[in-house]
């Protein structure tokens, strides 16, 4: 696929087959698919599946970026009122199909995410937060002092109140997007980043890497933050550090554990509930989730100015004080790693998801923010469907790039 | 906040020498040593304090010199406290096991002596109770002075193994066996007159090999451990000499040993440059395995070096240098000598079953499977799908052995490095959330 000088034949060769594939609707042959992470990869599954020989192309690694140092929720819980917890209804669902076709089958975990208060602040608003759930159809138990006690007996009492969201999950980003990788058959190509785009005709063509020029017919950009340089959205696309802690596999802890725990701060620090103020330039939300090889995962931070996959001490100390705050076990058992990873924002908060305005063969799917586990098998599946023609089962029209790209060209 | 110039991690004698190099000089220095006593794994003092006479004499006397030297400087010992790492804002984590407390410190140089670890090489059965390290038993012999009971089998690689049978011979349980890959008698026969310009290895291994003769105690040259099987209540090890003969032998305790590497997982990066960071230098062992001569030499090394990129003041590293290239040289010597003779790579042809990581108990055969892919994975990828080096050891059980046989698996892609494998996150050891929560810099410890 490499071979610059046969460029131009190959190209009247892909005219050929992209003319025939939009006259039928029927799938396009090949693809290029630019970024493996989660998105990427269920992109390059869900192509694989409908016959299109799909080439994976990676700037370093699959997951290397914030696939691999995600907190893996699986969940409508933080989410915000509105198209993003439709989106993630949908995308929990997904993740319930898959893991009972078997793909995900060992990877997905079913549990529930239980929305901690520990002040009257956050009492109020877990409240209003509850009602939007209700609204949008998630099941949502609100939970007293005392009936918390007794489900979730390892909780400190200094839980005020909770919300019990029913028929959550779980998976680790790494896990998910290897699976999806092998199961596309497609073929990925390791530290070969894209630096432009060939332009023939209102089409992406190709694209020029270091090691060539790679032509398909369907072209898809999924490539977090490495997507601001190839679609000149620099000031649209933001990068927000994370930091994350592993536990040692803690297994009696573990089964007291009925679920996940997010603080009722992770909502302010998503803001995920609007009318709380400015958002800290480090948020602090915590998760607690119990994994199931006995572990547990516990975040996060939500940091702007911070683009280091580093992580500090003081951070750390701080999620872990908040932990311990509501899992008074958690003081016993030791931390295993810290990691931390750069999660690719869009200013207006919500992901771009959809085809290149002004280009026919051309897609966006990146910017999910601290979403993209829950969203990613979602988004490449709706992709797919979108190349290949059939109408996509989740309508976008909220996540169209064209609202920061109208009448804009791409690089 | 009080900063202080050195940081040492380690109280070996890399980590002994860089402090006394370092203090002399003016600097002020903090030493870091994980255990209640100085002397690291070579010069391991007995549980009650003294010096075990398992220790030969030579040793005794270069841990005294050692110890003499730090008593005459004014170095702020830590004992129980272990290194977790440098964090991003350049606090040095210590774990201070005497109060259960994190301390952050500031440091304009860390010099990090944390030593060298055993290479343990794979083998079915080698997850079995009674079977250890060659290592650990010499540290349980050096601390108690006292033989385990019972029938021991020595195996696997390297000169160790002899010191290890001579110390129990001389502690009155001579062991069943000792199983070599390598032939030293008949490399040394054949070429390595090198080894006559380095007369004091030749004397320290003929104290051994006195001592293993005398005992009678078999040496099975040119022959590897193959399998480990419990039968009877006792251990049953396979040999399998050059010539793929094999012989069984029944003990109830193993020792195995393939050779010293670099205790580097998770450590720190080194930076020489001053400016905000503080300056990381490697010392010893950890930075170049070659044993614990060339570790003082190359601890005086480290001490001068921080001092002179402390102050700007050139030092004259020169003779520690020189002393350092002099053991290099001894131990590519000895390095040949062992050369394992049997023929083909016994990474390569270990059988599925046999566990490679112990930790989250991967398999040879999972990491076979892992890499049956057109496309060559990345060592994160084979970190995190394969679960190698993500256990509670942090990889220093599996990363050398991984990185080496993903190397044999697949000879064209590029070759993975056990530091690619585990990464550089701190902490580099599991820590107590409980302490963490505690963390405090210094100054602010008193509640």
């Amino acid at each position: 696929m490499y071979r610059r000088d046969t460029l131009p034949a190959t190209n009247i060769h892909l005219m050929k087959s992209i003319r025939l594939h939009e006259i039928s609707g029927s799938p396009p042959s090949t693809a290029i698919v630019i970024g493996s992470g989660i998105v990427g990869a269920a992109t390059a599954y869900y192509l694989g599946k409908r016959g299109v020989a799909v080439h994976l192309l990676e700037a370093t690694a699959p997951a290397a970026e914030a696939s691999g140092a995600a907190d893996g929720a699986v969940s409508v819980a933080s989410k915000r009122p509105g198209t993003m917890m439709t989106a993630a209804l949908r995308g929990v669902a997904l993740y319930r199909d898959l893991a009972r076709d078997g793909l995900l089958a060992d990877l997905y975990k079913t549990r529930s995410t239980f929305i901690i208060a520990a002040s009257q602040a956050e009492c109020e608003l877990l409240e209003k937060h509850r009602e939007a759930l209700l609204d949008a159809g998630v099941k949502a138990v609100a939970l007293s002092r005392q009936a918390l006690q007794k489900r979730f007996q390892v909780l400190s009492p200094n839980a005020l109140m909770g919300v019990e969201v029913h028929d959550e999950g779980h998976a680790i980003g790494y896990e998910i997007v290897h699976r999806l990788v092998k199961a596309s058959g497609a073929f990925v190509h390791r530290d070969t980043p894209v630096r432009e785009f060939v332009e023939a005709g209102g089409r992406v063509a190709g694209v020029v890497t270091p090691k060539g020029v790679m032509t398909a017919d369907a072209m898809v950009i999924a490539a977090g933050g490495g997507s601001a340089n190839l679609l000149n959205l620099d000031n649209v696309l933001i990068p927000r550090k994370g930091q994350l802690l592993v536990t040692e596999r803690a297994p009696a802890l573990n089964r007291a554990m009925p679920g996940a725990i997010m603080s009722g701060r992770y909502l302010l620090s998503k803001g995920s509930q609007k009318g709380t103020g400015a958002l800290p330039s480090r948020g602090l939300g915590l998760v607690i989730d119990p994994l199931r090889t006995g572990q547990f995962l516990i975040g996060g931070t939500r940091e702007d100015f911070g683009d280091r996959q580093t992580n500090d001490i003081d951070a750390v100390r701080r999620i872990l004080l908040a932990a311990v705050d509501l899992v008074p076990g958690l003081a016993d058992v030791r931390l295993l790693r810290s990691f931390a990873g750069v999660r690719t924002a869009v200013i207006d908060g919500l992901p771009l998801i959809g085809r290149l305005p002004g280009r026919e063969n051309a897609y966006v799917a990146t910017g999910f923010e601290g979403d993209g586990i829950c969203l990613g098998p979602l988004t490449g599946k709706t992709i797919a469907q979108m190349i290949c023609g059939e109408t996509p089962e989740f309508d976008l029209s909220d996540f169209d790039p064209a609202r920061f790209m109208a009448g804009k060209v791409a690089a | 906040m009080n900063e202080r110039d050195v940081i040492v991690i380690g109280g070996g004698p890399a980590g002994m020498a860089a402090a006394i190099e370092a203090a002399l000089a003016g600097l002020s220095v903090d030493l870091v040593e994980q255990r209640p006593t100085l002397g690291g794994a070579i010069y391991r003092q007995q549980a009650d304090g003294g010096t075990s006479p398992v220790q030969s004499k030579m040793a005794r006397q270069r841990f005294a010199r050692l110890s003499t030297a730090l008593a005459g400087i004014s170095a702020n010992m830590r004992f129980s406290s272990v290194f977790l790492g440098l964090d991003a804002d350049g606090f040095v984590l210590i774990e201070n096991r005497q109060i259960g407390r994190i301390e952050l410190i500031r440091s304009r140089a860390i010099i990090v002596a944390t030593g060298a670890v055993e290479r343990i090489l794979p083998r079915p059965g080698s997850e079995l109770p009674g079977v250890s390290t060659a290592g650990g038993l010499q540290v349980m012999l050096k601390e108690t002075s006292r033989a385990p009971q019972g029938r021991v089998l020595l195996a696997g690689n390297g000169p160790l193994l002899l010191a290890v049978a001579a110390q129990l011979i001389r502690l009155g349980n001579p062991p069943a066996g000792i199983v070599e890959a390598g032939d030293p008698l008949r490399a040394a026969a054949l070429s390595n007159v090198g080894l006559l310009s380095h007369p004091a290895l030749l004397a320290e291994a003929a104290v051994y090999l006195k001592d293993i003769y005398r005992a009678g105690t078999p040496w099975f040259r040119g022959t590897r451990l193959t399998r480990i099987e419990k039968v009877d209540g006792a251990l049953q090890a396979t040999l399998c000499d050059r010539h793929d003969a094999v012989r069984t032998i029944l003990v109830d305790r193993i020792g195995l040993h393939d050779g010293i590497q670099s205790n580097r997982i998770g450590l720190p990066a080194e930076q020489t440059r001053t400016g905000s960071a503080p300056v990381v230098v490697r010392a010893g062992d950890c930075r170049e395995a070659l044993g614990a001569v060339a570790a003082e030499a190359d601890g005086r090394r480290a001490g001068l070096l921080a001092v002179s990129l402390l102050s700007g003041i050139a030092t004259d590293i020169s003779v520690a240098e020189r002393a350092i290239a002099r053991q290099r040289q001894a131990q590519a010597l000895i390095t040949r000598s062992f050369m394992p003779v049997a023929g083909g790579s016994h990474l390569a042809s270990l059988p599925d079953e046999t566990l490679l990581c112990r930790c989250e108990g991967r398999t040879v055969g999972d990491l076979r499977q892992l890499l049956d892919r057109p496309d060559p994975i990345s060592d994160r990828e084979i970190k995190h799908n394969g679960r190698f080096a993500m256990g509670l050891c942090q990889g220093r059980f599996c990363a050398s052995n991984v990185a080496e046989l993903v190397a044999l698996l697949r000879p064209d892609a590029s070759k993975p490095t056990p530091d690619g494998l585990t990464g550089q996150r701190w902490p580099i050891r599991p820590v107590s959330i409980g302490a963490l929560t505690r963390a405090a810099p210094e100054d602010n410890c008193e509640d």
